[in-house]
């Protein structure tokens, strides 16, 4: 009883403290940190606050402005090679120096990864970096294969922040060697240089983090920041009201209009950076005719889709683009859009008997995900498509016999490349697993989008790879999802533009708390 | 007494291998884990490198003896996602879940069997009546319902109790209550009539007849004998809640224990982490039965003596 009393005395200390700490309740907390092999949308709630890059990007900014960090310089010193100034006062959590061994250290292990978790992170979005050599203790090149037209954007990635090269070499095993089990022990005792370091993270459950004085940079806002798991919507919106938590994630939409009626909370929300989509199978011998699956496309009406499923808050594009892009957003293409009498004749020129056309989806692994693929088989039997919703939990994209189904593809960096470039790529994803086609003529486009230096050159070969996607359609994206965030008012935080998805940036600058 | 707590021990082994055998073959069945944590975007070459990695590239039959073979040595594997030994995953969660559990189970027994004993022994009156209502209406409400319940009227409106985690006293209130619910209304009712078969006996009446208190008669004579029926009842019972009951009450509550985990380890399909947390549940199910066994033979001298 005596400890019990204890426990709860010590609970409430931080309440009575009144000191800069915050609470969060998050619908997932992420089972491992490593940013190197994560891409996943739980993981990247927590990179930014203790990890940095070499590069950094204004995040308050739409456009890409980028900004020293743990280089202060870089410039290329050939077409290929890069030279990075590394800052020179850099500390790890540990309170080890960083210098170049460490920067080259982490930029290899993805670069010329071996551990198979890397190497496929490391192979869709780093593949033209061939490896990174240091030339003094504060000074790095990094070499790329061919010209390279968006360095700083995969220079500032997630999967090539910095790591210690010591530290976690003597986690396991041979203290000298990288080894395939210095990862996996890294990814549960993470340590970077940011502003905050992970004082407790307790898998799938809790993480916590604690100022690190010794941060290069502006000092963090907060003493401690906590984000335990509550699964359960009603519970995670009940703990925010009775004030057990300070900022809670993954806020259905028809629950904003609830929380905005309590005086002391507030929501913020986003379209996220993030497409849910239909995919169709190009190779199945019943949707060959590429007619058929233009009429499957041209059928779903998005606009509706976004009124009820996502109360109108949601983003439907005109084409695979977002506003993230910059310079490369092409909202006048008109790639998608919705015209049923259009359907009707495809469907009649196409010669459908009326087959049954199959959309699969998982019950739960896409919010709304369920109530879209019942609505767009509805959609299709407006025009004539006989479609059945198919409720399974297995990934179907890898079956021949997958006829349509959701999928999602997500801004991994501000680029098409970072979305469209990496899942539509000649061998990528959708290729490889055999339901998507390319030829000479695609990859080529695909090559110039990619890699021409010249930014009206990579929009030009965009839109041509756009209307291949419109006359032979394998995909169409639905609509961006809105994600809301509810927090008390003295709270001030929302997500900032200039970051992927899901990130919870706790830096100076992007978080305070009022005194109330 | 030595051949019942063989035959007890030799049921007990059994049952845990066919579990081992369901677990795992149920989990295989559920998809590929690969789909699961790795995010989207892989292609085949970078989805059998990890397969490979994982070693889930070896037949069912073949992973089924490592599995076995690993399970005798004590080795459960690592799981998938956070790479540590599963049995040190799910041991970190066993006290969470525990201490829910002995908490229910202590305030069902002290509701529980004064509840009954009243409603046996007042069972004309309005006190045997209204108890018996208040127990048929907690066993109609779902633990859930009544988790969500507390939560919207006494976290929500009221703000007296906090939703989230185990970490003080207040924390066990709602989650052990919502636990108990159910088991409350039913050990009631079996304490009620258990009580009521006893008390029509004939020893009762002879006790009385020797001059005895009422309330001698009623808790020494009455409940000592009904005491058989409502430890198998407890046993069962609490079975039962160790296996499901914590998975639904756990998640609502974000309690760090084992039905939490279980339900995680589904959802991204972690094999080793379910089937060893599924196997753990079933051990302690299996010994909670087995304990039951032992304590119903302790009770009533006509198992332990008769068997033979």
């Amino acid at each position: 009883m005596f400890r019990l009393m204890l426990t709860t005395t010590l609970a409430m200390l931080p309440l009575a403290a009144g000191a800069q700490e915050i609470t969060v309740g998050a619908a997932n907390v992420t089972p491992f940190l490593d940013p190197g092999r994560d891409h996943s949308n739980v993981g990247s709630q927590f990179y930014y606050n203790s990890f940095d890059t070499l590069i950094n990007r204004d995040h308050s900014k739409l456009e890409s402005k980028w900004v020293p960090a743990l280089a202060t310089s870089w410039e290329l010193i050939e077409p290929t090679v890069m030279e990075l100034t590394l800052r020179e006062d850099v500390i790890f959590h540990n309170g080890d120096p960083m210098t170049a061994d460490d920067v080259v250290f982490s930029l290899n292990r993805m670069f010329q990864a071996t551990f198979p978790p890397y190497v496929v992170r490391a192979k869709d979005r780093l593949g033209n970096f061939t490896e990174a050599e240091k030339v003094d203790d504060y000074t790095v090149r990094i070499h790329a294969a061919r010209e390279e037209p968006l360095w700083e954007t995969l220079i500032s990635l997630q999967q090539i922040m910095i790591i210690p090269e010591v530290y976690t070499k003597a986690l396991t095993g041979d203290p000298e060697l990288a080894e395939d089990g210095d990862y996996e022990a890294f990814a549960l005792a993470p340590m970077g240089t940011g502003p905050y370091r992970v004082a407790d993270l307790q898998p799938g459950e809790k993480l916590v983090w604690e100022r690190f004085n010794g941060f290069w940079g502006e000092i963090a806002p907060l003493e401690r920041a906590t984000v335990v798991q509550i699964a359960e919507t009603a519970s995670r919106v009940t703990a925010l009201k009775t004030g057990e938590v300070d900022i809670i994630t993954n806020v259905a939409p028809d629950q904003i209009s609830l929380i905005e009626r309590d005086p002391n909370l507030k929501t913020e929300g986003t379209a996220t950076a993030l497409f849910h989509v239909m995919i169709m199978n190009q190779n199945h011998p019943k949707l060959q005719d590429p007619r058929i699956r233009q009429a499957m496309s041209l059928a779903i009406d998005r606009d509706a889709l976004n009124e009820a499923l996502w109360l109108g808050k949601a983003v439907v594009p005109s084409t695979h683009t977002m506003e993230e892009m910059g310079a490369l957003h092409q909202p006048e293409l008109t790639t998608f859009e919705y015209d049923p009498e259009r359907a009707k004749a495809l469907l009649e020129e196409a010669g459908y008997d009326g087959f049954e056309i199959t959309y699969d989806t998982a019950a739960t692994y896409y919010t709304n995900g369920l109530l879209a693929a019942q609505a767009i088989t509805e959609m299709w039997s407006a025009v004539g498509i006989n479609g059945r919703v198919n409720v399974q939990d297995q990934w179907s994209g890898d079956d021949p016999e997958m006829m349509a189904r959701n999928w999602s593809n997500p801004m991994y960096f501000s680029d098409p490349f970072g979305s469209f470039g990496v899942m539509w790529a000649p061998e990528g994803p959708s290729e490889s697993e055999g339901r998507f086609n390319t030829d000479a003529e695609y990859a080529e486009k695909w090559e110039r989008f990619r890699f021409s230096t010249d930014i009206d050159a990579r929009k030009a070969a965009y839109a041509e790879l756009m209307e291949e996607m419109k006359a032979d359609p394998v995909v169409l994206p639905l609509y961006r999802p809105f994600e809301s965030w509810a927090m008390k008012r003295s709270v001030n935080w929302a997500p900032m533009p200039g970051h992927i998805p899901y990130v919870l940036d706790f830096r100076a600058g992007s978080i305070s708390l009022a005194d109330s | 007494m030595i051949p019942y707590l063989a035959r007890v021990l030799v049921k007990a082994v059994v049952t845990l291998f066919a579990i081992m055998t369901v677990t795992f073959i149920a989990t295989r069945f559920s998809g590929n884990p690969i789909d699961t944590f790795l995010g989207e975007g892989l292609t085949t070459e970078g989805r059998q490198a990890l397969i490979d990695y994982f070693q889930l590239d070896q037949s069912l039959w073949q992973q089924y003896l490592a599995f076995l073979r690993g399970a005798l040595s004590g080795e459960f594997g690592l799981s998938f996602v956070d790479r540590r030994p599963v049995t040190e995953v799910v041991a970190e969660r066993l006290w969470p879940s525990a201490q829910l559990l002995l908490a229910s189970i202590g305030l069902t027994i002290a509701i529980s069997l004064p509840l009954g004993v009243l409603a046996a022994v007042y069972r004309k009156s309005w006190i045997g009546s209204a108890v018996m209502v208040v127990a048929f209406a907690g066993y109609a409400v779902p633990a859930f319902v009544l988790a969500i319940g507390m939560i919207l009227i006494f976290s929500y409106w009221l703000d007296w109790l906090p939703v989230v985690g185990s970490s003080t006293a207040l924390h066990f209130i709602m989650p052990t209550i919502a636990m108990s619910g159910v088991l409350v209304a039913a050990l009631t009712r079996f304490t009620r009539n258990a009580m009521l078969d006893v008390l029509g006996q004939d020893f009762i009446r002879t006790a009385r007849a020797k001059g005895l208190g009422e309330m001698r008669v009623v808790l020494r004579h009455g409940l000592g004998n009904a005491a058989i029926t409502v430890i198998s009842v407890i046993g069962l019972q609490i079975a039962g809640l160790a296996a499901a009951g914590s998975v639904v009450i756990e998640s609502i509550f974000s309690w760090p224990g084992i039905g939490q985990l279980l339900v995680n380890a589904a959802i991204i399909r972690d094999y080793p982490v379910l089937q060893f947390g599924v196997i753990a549940v079933a051990f302690a199910v299996v010994a909670i039965n087995a304990l039951t066994d032992i304590a119903y033979a302790l009770a009533d001298p006509r198992i332990r003596l008769g068997q033979n």
